[in-house]
């Protein structure tokens, strides 16, 4: 692994390197959902909308598997994190 | 590739994992098939948590022998599990409640276990961000807790790879074939056949189609739960925190992240195999979380999602060999897989291996009377 994969993060909110995602490829995950689970890449703030198309290139580069063929993760809702507490009083001021 | 193993299991979650891990300890050459992913199913989907605190004799057995199992995986696999023995607090708002957790107590303790019932000033000095209204005190077990359903479960399946065994991931079994009435071979989506002396159904929420290629009628019927967690902040609380009333709900705080992961059971249930998450959920769940700790108002709520609880009529699992020489089920876990792995697959294991597990399964018996209930669900 280079210098370069290993200080290059990939996965912002949960600092994940280029390095960790790439041994985790080579031990033979080669989907989203599994390097999502192994390593947290995805799960943070933005839930991956930074990371999971970079992720996405380099399962292809590593395994040669097309594009097409490597699924993103279902999308969670909500769409942007919003506090408990707006969410907990939003049936009481919507009655 | 060798076509022929000694032991089929069938899942890849925690279940099947355990499971085809300590066969694999016993010496079998093991063949994993999981339709989707690792963890895809119900395991997953699980908020982490692991007590002891149970109203059922068996179910607090395999917990005590659980939680061993847990304290060690990290030696086990020579790298961490996010095991963190942070304790559960039931809490109690009604005489009724309290009642109840007393004599769950009483036969808790017949087992040795560190278990008391505290009062709501006790309740507040092990979370000081606990509201204390309506509040008579709390069954709490401090060495109850909570591990990383991912990190245990690829800590199995890479320890089943090492032991000479093989994880087939995005394989479907289409078809169990029968010689006579011993299991014989399997056939998956690819069309490729493998043939063992010992099927193993490990299947979670599809363990009942997995069961009827057999010819077997399984009790197991799935529910939908939801859940939601937060963004991570620093250190509030250690316990995963359990509220009882009808509008309760359970959560805790990750030890290894720092989120807040947290679920309530849904009234009335939601049976069926639907994994789609609800805004109502997204509203509710908040509100009765806000309501028991004001202080984690202002967190913010990054994804939802659903996973299964797959029921038995009596809220206890089915373990057991069948009629079917050679086919096993570990399935019906009620919401208890990911605690209950450990044990059970070590449990089921020995089954297999020596015939007989170190404790009698009994109550998680096929055949047995489905009409008695698990008070603590």
């Amino acid at each position: 692994m280079s210098r370069r994969q290993k200080t290059t993060i990939i996965c912002r909110c949960e600092d994940i390197t280029e390095a960790e995602i790439v041994q985790t490829i080579r031990k033979g995950y080669h989907s989203l959902e599994e390097l999502k689970r192994i390593l947290r890449c995805g799960m943070g703030h933005c839930q991956g909308r930074t990371c999971l198309n970079i992720i996405a290139r380099i399962i292809m580069r590593e395994t040669g598997l097309p594009i097409e063929r490597i699924n993103l993760p279902t999308p969670r809702p909500p769409l942007k994190p919003v506090p408990l507490g707006i969410l907990g009083r939003y049936n009481e001021e919507n009655e | 590739m060798n076509k022929t193993c000694d032991a089929i299991v069938i899942g890849g979650g925690i279940i099947g994992a355990a499971t085809g891990y300590y066969l694999a300890k016993q010496g079998l050459k093991v063949y994993l098939f999981e339709k989707s992913f690792p963890c895809s199913g119900s395991t997953g989907r699980c908020i982490g948590g692991i007590r002891q605190q149970f109203s059922h004799e068996l179910s607090i057995q395999v917990m005590l022998e659980s939680v061993k199992i847990f304290a060690n995986l990290a030696y086990e696999f020579g790298k961490s599990v996010e095991w963190y023995p942070g304790g559960y607090l039931f809490l109690a708002h009604s005489e009724e409640k309290k009642k109840a957790y007393l004599a769950a107590i009483a036969m808790q303790r017949k087992y040795g276990l560190l278990v008391e019932f505290i009062s709501p000033e006790e309740c507040r000095k092990i979370v000081p961000q606990l509201n204390p209204d309506g509040l008579i005190g709390g069954a709490y077990c401090p060495t109850d807790g909570q591990a990383n359903p991912f990190l245990v479960t690829y800590g199995y399946l890479e320890g089943i790879k090492k032991l000479k065994g093989k994880i087939f991931p995005y394989t479907e079994v289409k078809k169990i074939n029968l010689a006579q009435d011993r299991v014989r071979s399997i056939i998956t989506d690819k069309a490729d056949e493998f043939f063992a002396p010992i099927i193993i159904n490990a299947a979670g929420p599809f363990a009942r189609k997995i069961g009827k290629m057999v010819g077997l009628d399984l009790p197991i019927y799935p529910d939908r739960h939801e859940s939601l967690v937060t963004e991570a902040c620093e250190r509030l609380f250690d316990p995963m925190l359990v509220d009882y009333r009808s509008d309760g709900c359970y959560f805790l705080q990750n030890y290894g992240t720092g989120h807040f992961i947290g679920c309530y059971t849904p009234d009335p249930l939601v049976p069926g195999e639907s994994l789609s998450s609800t805004d109502q959920f997204l509203t509710e769940m908040p509100r009765r979380m806000v309501r028991l700790v004001p202080a984690l108002k202002d967190l913010k709520v990054i994804r939802q999602w659903a996973g299964s609880y797959e029921m038995t009529p009596d809220g206890n699992p089915i373990v057991d060999r069948t009629p079917i020489n050679g086919f096993y089920i570990s399935a019906g876990m009620c919401g208890h897989g990911f605690m209950f792995g450990p044990a059970l697959g070590k449990f089921m294991a020995e089954m297999i291996v020596r015939g007989q597990p170190k404790i009698p399964l009994d109550d998680f018996a096929l055949n047995r009377d489905f009409k008695k209930s698990e008070a603590m669900k």
